[in-house]
């Protein structure tokens, strides 16, 4: 059978493996996982093909028809693979094996002959992340990314949420919370797969740090950003009749940015960042030399983020914790860097206090707060949100961070924080927001369902329903059950009545003097 | 049939199960040892197991006497005071099981009147003097004709405001006692002189009870007219036949709380009887946890072809595989007050999704987002205080603050069961602390729950000023007439158990 059937579909086959291969590349995920996926495909390939070496001896056109069989049952498990790692480009590959699946024989070596490219191709990225390993450690001195994170596997990073996120999106109609149907628009990249070329490789990693939240928090997303547009800036070069002022902003860094928002949308940090560093590049002088441009942007860079985030962060923290006194129940809620540090330093200044820390499901970021305050000795409490008012009960003030000042004075923080800030409110708990102004923006919100991040829903799943265990939580079902809806929100807004007091690097502020601030800050950043 | 929070249906199915066949005395320890163990827990399972051993005990007569039957009320009264407080002290937080002892007490209390009254009666007949006016009762004695009239079945029949209502509470004192057909001719003919006499004869009556208050709740007969003769019909038969005064001191005792345990498994259906009331098309609702009460509600208006959205929020870290469960699969009906589930629905309820109702579930810190577009919220507690403030679960007054803020009315619904007589005066001492491995386990992280102290509370108090309206198997009514309802349920002399509760300084 194989000399028969062989010969005539060779070309379209070979042509289906060398479409595979540049697909199985940018499919090849990137950790150690995925690639013992795809060498389980492999062995698979490899048995069904020594099946099919065993029984071709029957008829010619009965062989034919369970060829054509176990072709279809391939395809459709390694849509079902694919769908699974992310990958969108099952469809054309898929639709072009459907038209000439005579072959047998050949086409399963060919396929293997892909499969063991590919898995080649997801080494390779392995290796790439681990060089963004070391990118991460040069994040990690500014001392903004979390700490607890850091020391894990990358391959452990990847949210449940990754295995479904696109699967969810044939059913969507259903899903979509109407209220937040304009969110959802919101891309979640978990993986490299059609990226622009023009993207810098430490762009990429952050890319997928962030959308994994290994890198999360407004002001470490700032920094991460920051350090990789100036890892992309250093291997940047003019190209030829054009200056770097007019190439690079609107050639280079908006792919890079654009990447970014695909993996998760921006901060208003990153988006402050980001205004700034074209202002800079505009006003670069055209006749410079590319290197010196570089150098000076790259100086740039790093005084905008000692300035803006390390220093500013330091002077927060440093008034603030004077705001702490003997005998202070101090209630928090979440991850906020500035809190933590704030925190920290009142407990070396010798201040005798102790800390209740909130925190909510799925992200559970309160714990890495609390881990690193117990571990400084300080006394701590760690409750989940749902006993936020056994914990206003205590305390004397509340500390709280920041995802974005509006311009009408109000906080745009993790969700959660306002159920926070209100309760201390009804009980007249000092409510004080720790917030660089890099954080400041001039939009404005009156609610939370306008402007909004919605992460996927997956996960919220339960830890064990979201890996696939069959008592993992009936949610597991969820998406088969009609009308029923996740809803997961990033963040919300707290009203300004709330908030006693912001504290800035410019000192201890009103809120209603947010966008005053604002201004000033910006004013002086487009001046220099 | 349902009620607030899901039971663990073992113990609760296998404790009334096992009931019938065990000694008394075992019984009791059983259900204190399960209630401390909380293997019974929830408003409604604690109800439900309290009322069922109440009806063992009285079924089982006095331990001194060998008849299976009670010389006299007081003695039945005490013995089901001593039981009723080893049950309160057994697990102090979980106020229903006070609330059912004091309804139990106040079925006695009833008995025990009627008995006296159709005694004293008895005896005034035989004096033969019936002059229907006296100086004192001269222009009142009108009031009694038409309340004869009026008689507990027009109230029942669903006619508010009725001159009984009026009457008993201002001239309870002189015609205290049920206003029954059989009984208030016998206290109208009474003479001037015994009048008065019985003014001082029954100085324990408490003039705010009323059983013939619109607001009391109706005997559960009325749901099943014919199965069930009337309590007072049967006690008159009884009494005119048999002189077996003790056996129906029993049987009539015995019938009461068969309409309490009839109470618990109709309060939901009867709380969803008003959901059309209260639900609107296009609606967008609020709900906190699992709670059966409210799925009838939703389920009632959804099956009456309401269109609306229901946000719930899951309650993590103590409810939420159960809230999943809910939304997911439909709520588990709750355990059948009758042993063999004499017609209980079998299997699950309709989810609500398959009702046609949008269900979003959300995580408990979204409640604030959420709550602009939020046009109700709906709440089910483990319990509501005279004063109108209620115990609900971790993260109620974070639902009802952002509520307040934003203007959102909230609806508790809550069978009368759960209303206390008792005021809140600890707040702090009624609120539950739970497993802190739900927040952290040990196993996940060991190092972290070493290091830092791990807090569960299990429930929230939320002040009256939290609610808007309270939903009751009655019906709807403020949190601020909620002391009312409360005083047609219980006696005064009952309040004080003389055991030290949740939230009461004795």
């Amino acid at each position: 059978m194989a000399p028969s059937v062989g010969g005539d579909p060779a070309a379209p086959t070979d042509t289906a493996a060398s479409q595979s291969a540049p697909d199985g590349s940018s499919k090849a995920a990137i950790d150690g996982a995925q690639t013992s996926k795809t060498s389980a495909i492999a062995s698979s390939g490899k048995q069904e093909n020594g099946v099919a070496n065993g029984e071709t001896k029957a008829s010619g056109a009965e062989a034919k028809k369970r060829a054509k069989a176990e072709k279809a049952a391939k395809r459709e498990r390694e849509k079902a693979e694919r769908a699974g790692a992310g990958g969108t480009a099952a469809g054309p590959q898929a639709s072009e094996q459907g038209g000439q699946s005579s072959g047998a024989l050949k086409p399963t070596q060919n396929q293997q002959k892909g499969q063991k490219d590919r898995q080649g191709e997801a080494k390779a990225q392995a290796q790439a992340q681990t060089s963004s390993k070391d990118a991460k450690a040069s994040h990690k001195r500014t001392g903004s990314v979390s700490a607890a994170n850091a020391q894990r596997p990358l391959a452990l990073r990847r949210r449940p949420s990754q295995s479904g996120g696109q699967a969810k999106e044939s059913k969507q109609i259903v899903k979509e919370v109407g209220l937040f149907g304009h969110l959802y628009n919101q891309p979640r990249r978990y993986t490299i797969e059609g990226a622009s070329k023009a993207v810098h490789p430490a762009v990429l990693a952050l890319g997928l740090q962030m959308s994994s939240y290994t890198i999360c928090g407004s002001s470490a997303r700032c920094v991460a950003m920051l350090l990789a547009f100036k890892k992309a800036i250093e291997a940047y070069s003019t190209p030829k009749e054009t200056s770097l002022p007019r190439h690079m902003s609107s050639h280079y860094l908006s792919p890079q940015i654009d990447f970014l928002k695909t993996c998760r949308p921006i901060s208003v940090s990153m988006g402050n960042a980001i205004r700034w560093l074209k202002d800079q590049i505009i006003h670069i002088d055209p006749d410079t030399d590319d290197g010196e441009a570089k150098a000076e942007l790259c100086a740039g860079i790093d005084q905008f983020i000692r300035e803006r985030i390390t220093v500013a962060g330091s002077a927060i923290a440093a008034s603030a914790s004077t705001k702490i006194k003997p005998g202070d129940v101090i209630l928090t809620y979440a991850k906020s860097a500035l809190v933590e540090q704030t925190l920290l330093r009142a407990h070396e200044a010798g201040t005798d206090f102790r800390v209740i820390v909130l925190d909510s499901r799925p992200l559970f970021e309160g714990k890495n707060l609390a881990r690193a305050l117990a571990r400084a000795g300080l006394r701590v409490q760690y409750m989940l949100l749902s006993a936020a008012p056994h914990a206003a009960k205590e305390a004397t003030t509340v500390l709280l961070g920041a995802h974005a000042m509006m311009s009408n004075g109000r906080l745009c923080s993790r969700v959660g924080t306002a159920v926070v800030a209100m309760l201390a409110h009804a009980r007249a708990i000092p409510v004080i927001v720790c917030c660089e102004s890099v954080k400041f923006t001039d939009r404005v919100a009156l609610d939370s369902i306008v402007q909004n991040e919605i992460a996927p829903s997956e996960e919220l799943l339960l830890p064990s329903a979201a890996a696939g265990v069959a008592d993992g939580g009936s949610l597991a079902k969820w998406k088969e059950t009609p009308g029923l809806q996740l809803l997961n929100i990033m963040y919300d807004v707290t009203p300004a009545e709330y908030i006693d007091m912001v504290v800035t690097e410019f000192g201890f502020l009103p809120p209603s003097s947010v966008p005053v601030v604002h201004r000033i800050s910006t004013e002086r950043d487009v001046r220099t | 049939m349902p009620s607030a929070i899901p039971p663990p249906p073992p113990s609760l199915t296998t404790y009334l199960r096992s009931l019938e066949d065990t000694p008394l005395d075992k019984s009791i320890t059983t259900l204190i040892s399960l209630l401390k163990r909380r293997q019974i827990r929830s408003s409604r399972s604690c109800a439900l197991a309290t009322t069922k051993l109440l009806i063992a005990v009285v079924e089982a007569g006095s331990p001194d006497s060998s008849h299976n039957t009670w010389s006299s009320t007081s003695a039945l009264i005490t013995r089901i005071r001593q039981v009723g407080r080893k049950l309160i002290s057994a697990q102090p937080k979980e106020i229903v099981i006070g609330n059912i002892v004091r309804r139990v007490l106040g079925v006695i209390r009833e008995v025990a009147d009627r008995d006296s009254e159709t005694g004293n009666a008895a005896d005034l007949s035989g004096s033969e003097i019936s002059g229907p006016t006296s100086p004192v009762t001269g222009e009142r004695s009108v009031l009694p004709m038409r309340l004869s009239e009026f008689s507990s079945r027009d109230v029942l029949s669903g006619r508010p405001g009725t001159a009984d209502s009026i009457a008993s509470s201002t001239f309870s004192a002189p015609m205290a006692g049920p206003p029954t057909q059989q009984q208030r001719p016998n206290l109208m003919n009474a003479p001037t002189g015994t009048s008065l006499f019985s003014i001082l004869q029954h100085p324990q009556q408490n003039p705010s009870r009323s059983t013939s208050s619109p607001y009391a709740t109706p005997p559960a007969g009325t749901q099943s007219p014919a199965l069930r003769p009337s309590p007072t019909s049967k006690s008159t038969i009884s009494n005119a036949e048999a002189g077996g005064e003790s056996l129906d001191i029993k049987a009539e005792v015995l019938d009461g709380l068969a309409e309490l345990l009839d109470e618990l498994s109709v309060v939901d259906s009867q709380i969803a009887e008003s959901a059309l009331e209260h639900i609107h098309s296009g609606e967008v609702i609020l709900t906190h946890g699992s709670s059966r009460t409210v799925q009838r509600f939703l389920l009632t208006a959804a099956g009456k072809k309401r269109k609306f959205t229901v946000f719930v929020a899951e309650s993590y870290p103590n409810d939420h595989s159960a809230t999943h469960d809910t939304l997911v699969n439909g709520a588990q009906p709750p355990v059948s007050p009758d042993d063999e589930g004499l017609g209980g629905e079998k299997g699950r309820w309709r989810g609500l999704t398959a009702a046609g109702v949008t269900v979003v579930l959300v995580p408990d810190m979204a409640v604030f987002a959420l709550m602009p577009r939020v046009n109700k919220v709906l709440l089910s507690p483990h319990a509501v205080m005279a004063n109108g403030s209620l115990l609900a679960a971790a993260g109620t007054e974070g639902i009802c603050l952002a509520a307040k803020e934003h203007r959102v009315p909230v609806v508790v619904l809550a069978g009368v069961y759960k209303l206390s007589p008792v005021y809140p005066f600890d707040e702090e001492g009624m609120v539950e602390y739970g497993d802190p491995s739900k927040v952290v386990g040990f196993a996940e992280d060991g190092r972290f729950v070493d290091g830092v102290d791990i807090v569960n509370p299990l429930s929230d108090f939320v002040g009256a000023e939290g609610v808007g309206l309270y939903v009751t198997n009655l019906g709807g009514c403020a949190p601020s007439y909620l002391y009312r309802v409360v005083g047609d349920h219980y006696r005064g002399e009952d309040v004080d158990l003389g055991v030290e509760e949740a939230g009461s300084r004795v």
